[in-house]
C-alpha cells in the first residue's frame, strides 16, 4: 500500500513552517509595537504547528493533529495573558513601544542603545487642521449678527 | 545536499534578508524612499521565486496548486505581517496567514484543525483589531511603529535560522523513507523518518525488546489515521478516539491550562485602587 503522502510533499510542508517561523521571529526581534510582536509569536506557533500535522499524516497517526490542539490551547492562553499584559503596561506608560520598558532588564545586561534622538522618529508631515481650509471672501452687505466663527464652536 | 542546492539555499537567504531588510522600517526611524521600498519587494519576491524551486509539486494537478496558492500566500503574507508600519495591516496580512495555514491543514487531511484554527483565530484577530483600535495611533504615525530595533541583527539571526532549516531539510531525499520487510532491514528502522507503522509491523513480528514495545506503545490502533483494513478513518471520529483514549490527561492538563490563564488574565487586568498619602499606613478594613 503506497501512501500519497510522500517524503516530498513532508518536506514542502516542513519547508513552508520553517519560513513561517524565521519570519516570525523576524517580527518578534525587530518590531516594537507590542501587538505587532504578539502576532508574530502567534505567527511563529502557526509554522509549529503546520510541522507538526505533516509529520502526523507522514506516519499516519494522529499524534501531529493532538499536538496541535495543544498549540491551540497554548495559543489561546497566550493571546489572553499577552493582551491583559499590553492593557496594563499601556496603562503605566501609554505607549505600546516596547523599548519603553528596558530598565526591567536583569542586572548587568547591557542597555539597547537608545538615546532620545534614535528613538524620535522624523516626523511625519503635519495633517493641517480646519484652519488650512479655502476661505471664501466675505462679500455683500455684512449682517447684524455678532461675530462667531464656526472654528470656535468646535472648542 | 548537492553544492547547486547549498548556493541555490545561500542565494534564496540572502535575496531574502535583503528584501526584508529594505522593507523593514529604518532603526531611527527616518522614512524609506519609494525606492527602497519597490526594491525589497522585487527582492523578497525573488527569494519567494527561488524558494519554489525546493518545494516537488505534489501529484495531482488540483492539490498541487492549492499547494503552490497557499504557501505563496503564507510566506508573502507572513513577510508583509512583520513589514507592516500600521498594525491594523499587520492584523489583516495576519487572518491571511492563518487562513492560508488552514488551506494547508486541510492538504494535509486534517480537517477539524482547520476549521478550528479558522474559527479560534478570527476570534482572536478581532479582539487584536479591537485592541489596535483602542490603544494604537492610527495609520502609523506613531513613532514606535516607523522605527525598528535593530533590523540588521534582527534579519540576520533569523535569516541564518532559516538557512541551517533549509540545510538540514534539504536532504531528505526519497530512497531514505524505505519499507522495512525483514530482519536484514533492521538498520532502516535507526534512521530518521522510517513511517513509524512500517516499523511497527517489522517489530510486532520479529522484536521483543524494550524498543519494540515503546514503538507498540506509540502507534496503537486508536492512534492510527487508518484503521486495520487499510481504510481511511473520518476525521474528527478519528481525532476523537485518539485524543480521548491515548491522550487523555493531555486534554485535562489543557483544560487546566485554559482555567489558569483565564485566572491569571483576570488578575493582571483588575484594576487596584491606588494608594494615595496617608492611606498605606491605615488598617485595611477602614479602607472602603
Amino acid at each position: 500500500m503506497t501512501d500519497v503522502f510522500t517524503l516530498d510533499i513532508l518536506r514542502n510542508y516542513l519547508l513552508v513552517g520553517a519560513a513561517l517561523f524565521s519570519l516570525g521571529m523576524l517580527g518578534f526581534l525587530a518590531r516594537r509595537n507590542l501587538i505587532v510582536m504578539f502576532l508574530s509569536a502567534e505567527m511563529m506557533l502557526q509554522g509549529t504547528a503546520l510541522s507538526f500535522v505533516a509529520f502526523g499524516r507522514y506516519h499516519g497517526n494522529w499524534t501531529g493533529q493532538v499536538f496541535t490542539i495543544v498549540i491551540l490551547t497554548v495559543a489561546a492562553c497566550e493571546a489572553s495573558i499577552a493582551l491583559a499584559l499590553v492593557v496594563v503596561l499601556y496603562n503605566r506608560r501609554s505607549s505600546l513601544d516596547v523599548t519603553l520598558w528596558q530598565d526591567i532588564r536583569e542586572e548587568g545586561v547591557r542597555a539597547e542603545s537608545r538615546t532620545e534622538e534614535v528613538t524620535q522618529a522624523e516626523p511625519l508631515e503635519p495633517v493641517l487642521g480646519p484652519e488650512s481650509y479655502p476661505v471664501l471672501t466675505p462679500a455683500g452687505i455684512e449682517p447684524a449678527h455678532p461675530e462667531q466663527p464656526w472654528l470656535e464652536r468646535r472648542k | 545536499m548537492t553544492i547547486g542546492q547549498v548556493i541555490l539555499a545561500t542565494l534564496v537567504v540572502l535575496l531574502g534578508a535583503g528584501g526584508s531588510y529594505l522593507l523593514l522600517p529604518h532603526a531611527h526611524g527616518s522614512t524609506k524612499p519609494r525606492k527602497a521600498h519597490a526594491a525589497g519587494a522585487i527582492l523578497a519576491g525573488l527569494a519567494l521565486l527561488g524558494f519554489l524551486t525546493f518545494w516537488t509539486p505534489p501529484g495531482p494537478f488540483v492539490s498541487g496548486l492549492f499547494f503552490y496558492l497557499f504557501s505563496i500566500a503564507a510566506v508573502a503574507g507572513g513577510l508583509m505581517t512583520v513589514t507592516s508600519r500600521n498594525p491594523i495591516y499587520s492584523a489583516l496580512w495576519f487572518a491571511s496567514v492563518v487562513l492560508s495555514t488552514a488551506g494547508l491543514f486541510l492538504l494535509a487531511g486534517a480537517q477539524f484543525l482547520a476549521a478550528g484554527t479558522v474559527i479560534v483565530y478570527a476570534g482572536a484577530i478581532i479582539v487584536t483589531f479591537l485592541f489596535v483600535i483602542m490603544l494604537a495611533q492610527m495609520e502609523g504615525k506613531a513613532d514606535y511603529d516607523r522605527a525598528s530595533r535593530s533590523p540588521a541583527a534582527a534579519t540576520f539571526t533569523c535569516f541564518l535560522l532559516f538557512w541551517c532549516l533549509l540545510y538540514t531539510l534539504g536532504p531528505l531525499a526519497p530512497q531514505r523513507s524505505v519499507t522495512v520487510a525483514g530482519p536484514q532491514d533492521q538498520r532502516y528502522s535507526e534512521k530518521p523518518l522510517v513511517r513509524a507503522a512500517n516499523m511497527t509491523s517489522f517489530f510486532t513480528l520479529t522484536d521483543q525488546s524494550a524498543l519494540g514495545a515503546i514503538v507498540r506503545q506509540a502507534v496503537r490502533p486508536t492512534s492510527s489515521l487508518r484503521d486495520p483494513s487499510g481504510a481511511e478513518k473520518p476525521n474528527v471520529p478519528g481525532l476523537g478516539e485518539a485524543l480521548y483514549s491515548d491522550h487523555l490527561l493531555t486534554v485535562e492538563l489543557a483544560g487546566g491550562l485554559l482555567f489558569i490563564a483565564l485566572i491569571a488574565a483576570v488578575v493582571i487586568t483588575n484594576p487596584r485602587r491606588p494608594v494615595r498619602p496617608g492611606e498605606a499606613d491605615r488598617p485595611l478594613r477602614d479602607q472602603p
